[in-house]
């Protein structure tokens, strides 16, 4: 037998395999915290989120609380829980456009909520409101000025953040830059139409890896510098997800774009 | 792998009558992927047998496992129907029937082929197949209701050897940790479960002995789930029982004959 994606001599997946942890930084750029509903997590908290995230070697995770996302749970007390892990968490504000007095506070509140808070978090699917409503204008308003990043949730075919949408948002705000969360949960012709139209649009990964050949037609069609790891945490293992990116068909440099260089390059190093 | 070996319990080949099998129509897709991947065996279903029926899928499979598994490393898995329209032969036959063709263990789509999943139907076929300790496959997808299918099947045949399969991406442990604290011979397989640490928490509430690795092929791939099982935190003989040794442990222990 041919040797496996796992063994192939100075490989990432082969130091993953072996060892768990990789010489390299990786970026989840999209978490969440606290209970849900509909699901039991045995680690939705800080302490027990970080202990696994350092398992695997997760340099930030950037996450949106679920009680501010689904609840009234305020941004500033996410800062907060934040805060105590300053080495390793980074925080979307969340933003529903149902409470626009939330929304005041939190803008006026942002600066004291950076650098811990690197941009937004938008759920329109959720929330039945779509990105080019109003009520989210005075959210992407401020994002342009300050060229902020928003991880907007995306679905393909949804009338709130599918395809049509999200091309109208990037393309009337091309100083924002948007992440696009699931990448229209493996919409691809609709993806690749963002892609090409908006350059100011990155494709976040959550629940693709570990789907049979998404990654490779991704890496493919959009482009691995356009690509950004992120898991869902605490829904989805960082092994899995991370697994899913080390197993695909695709070229070593794909998984280390994906992984980590492109935040670098976006954001830098030390952020 | 050299350090690992691994056995699949859930995969499936063959056409979908929706298309979208991306290289899962043939064992040489499958086998291909397995190699690329470090997958020593599998357990296939067949993955048209909801839209094709079971007498069609039971048949092809069998010929397409034959057409490219030259080093036998693949074992089909069998689907069942109600006993009364005699469209399977009495139970020790077909039993028979599966040693002399390699397949190892059953499944149902009661949904998809329009019957009542129920001792009426296929106690006798259920009751012989838990005696035998035949691992039957069992999922919330497939099953009317659910999960509450799920549940009532595993309270109509509590002593059957099963492995519940297509979890779901949601963490499903509200579902399934009823199932494996009341039934011992309940199994989970693990290609749809990516709860963080969840897989460790699992062996250390019921026993690494219950849990399968799974691809979830041609839908999932094999290597996120092999890593997420390599890395559990588990002792590596737990590991090791995950990856492969509890499958084989199932097939060896049911008497077909
Ligand atoms: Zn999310």
């Amino acid at each position: 037998m041919k040797k496996a994606v796992w063994e192939q001599p100075g490989s990432l997946a082969e130091a993953f395999w072996k060892n768990g942890i990789a010489d390299i930084p990786i970026y989840d750029m999209h978490g969440h915290m606290g209970s849900h509903n509909a699901i039991y997590f045995a680690r939705c908290e800080a302490p027990e989120m970080v202990a696994h995230l350092r398992r695997i070697g997760v340099r930030r995770l950037v996450f949106s609380h679920h009680y501010s996302l689904m609840g009234s749970f305020r941004n500033q007390r996410v800062h907060a829980i934040t805060a105590r892990f300053p080495d390793i968490l980074r925080m979307y504000v969340s933003i529903s456009p149902h409470q626009t007095d939330f929304i005041a506070e939190d803008l006026e509140q942002f600066d004291s909520m950076t650098p811990l808070a690197i941009g937004f978090k938008f759920l329109p699917d959720y929330h039945k409101v779509k990105v080019t409503d109003p009520r989210y204008e005075p959210v992407l308003n401020f994002a342009s000025e300050r060229r902020l990043p928003i991880l907007v949730h995306t679905w393909g075919g949804s009338p709130y953040d599918g395809p049509d949408v999200m091309l109208e948002a990037a393309t009337r705000y091309p100083q924002v830059t948007f992440f696009m969360a699931h990448s229209f949960s493996g919409d691809l012709p609709g993806a690749k139409r963002v892609a090409d139209a908006c350059p100011n649009v990155y494709f976040e990964l959550t629940s693709l890896p570990g789907q049979h050949t998404i990654i490779e037609r991704l890496c493919a069609d959009i482009g691995s510098h356009r690509l950004l790891f992120g898991t869902d945490m605490p829904w989805f293992d960082e092994y899995q997800h991370v697994g899913g990116i080390l197993s695909a068909d695709i070229s070593e440099d794909d998984k280390h774009n994906i992984l980590y260089r492109n935040v670098e390059k976006l954001l830098g190093k030390d952020w | 792998m050299k350090d690992f070996a691994f056995f699949d319990a859930q995969c499936a080949i063959g056409a979908p009558i929706l298309g979208n099998a991306r290289g899962g129509e043939t064992a040489a897709g499958l086998l291909a992927e397995m190699d690329r991947n470090g997958v020593d065996k599998a357990l296939v279903a067949h993955a048209n047998t909801e839209a094709a029926g079971a007498i069609f899928a039971n048949e092809n499979l069998l010929e397409l496992i034959r057409a490219d598994d030259v080093d036998n490393r693949l074992t089909g898995v069998w689907t069942i129907l109600p006993a009364q329209c005699g469209e399977l032969p009495p139970p020790d036959e077909f039993f028979a029937q599966m040693a002399a063709n390699r397949v190892g263990a059953l499944n149902l789509f009661p949904v998809a082929h329009r019957w009542q999943a129920c001792r009426l139907t296929i106690g006798r076929l259920m009751d012989a197949a838990a005696e035998r300790r035949i691992p039957v496959f069992l999922g919330q997808r497939i099953m009317d209701g659910g999960w509450r299918g799920v549940f009532d099947f595993m309270r109509t045949f509590p002593a059957a050897t099963v492995i519940i399969n297509g979890v779901s991406l949601w963490g499903p442990d509200r579902n399934i940790r009823p199932l494996l604290e009341n039934f011992p011979g309940c199994h989970v397989e693990l290609s749809e479960y990516w709860v963080p640490e969840g897989i460790a928490d699992l062996a250390r509430l019921y026993g690494a002995e219950r849990l399968l690795y799974g691809s979830g092929y041609p839908r999932f791939g094999h290597g996120s789930t092999m890593l997420s099982i390599r890395h559990s935190g588990l002792p590596l003989e737990q590991v090791r029982l995950i990856a492969s040794q509890n499958l084989e442990r199932l097939l060896a222990q049911a008497q077909l004959v």
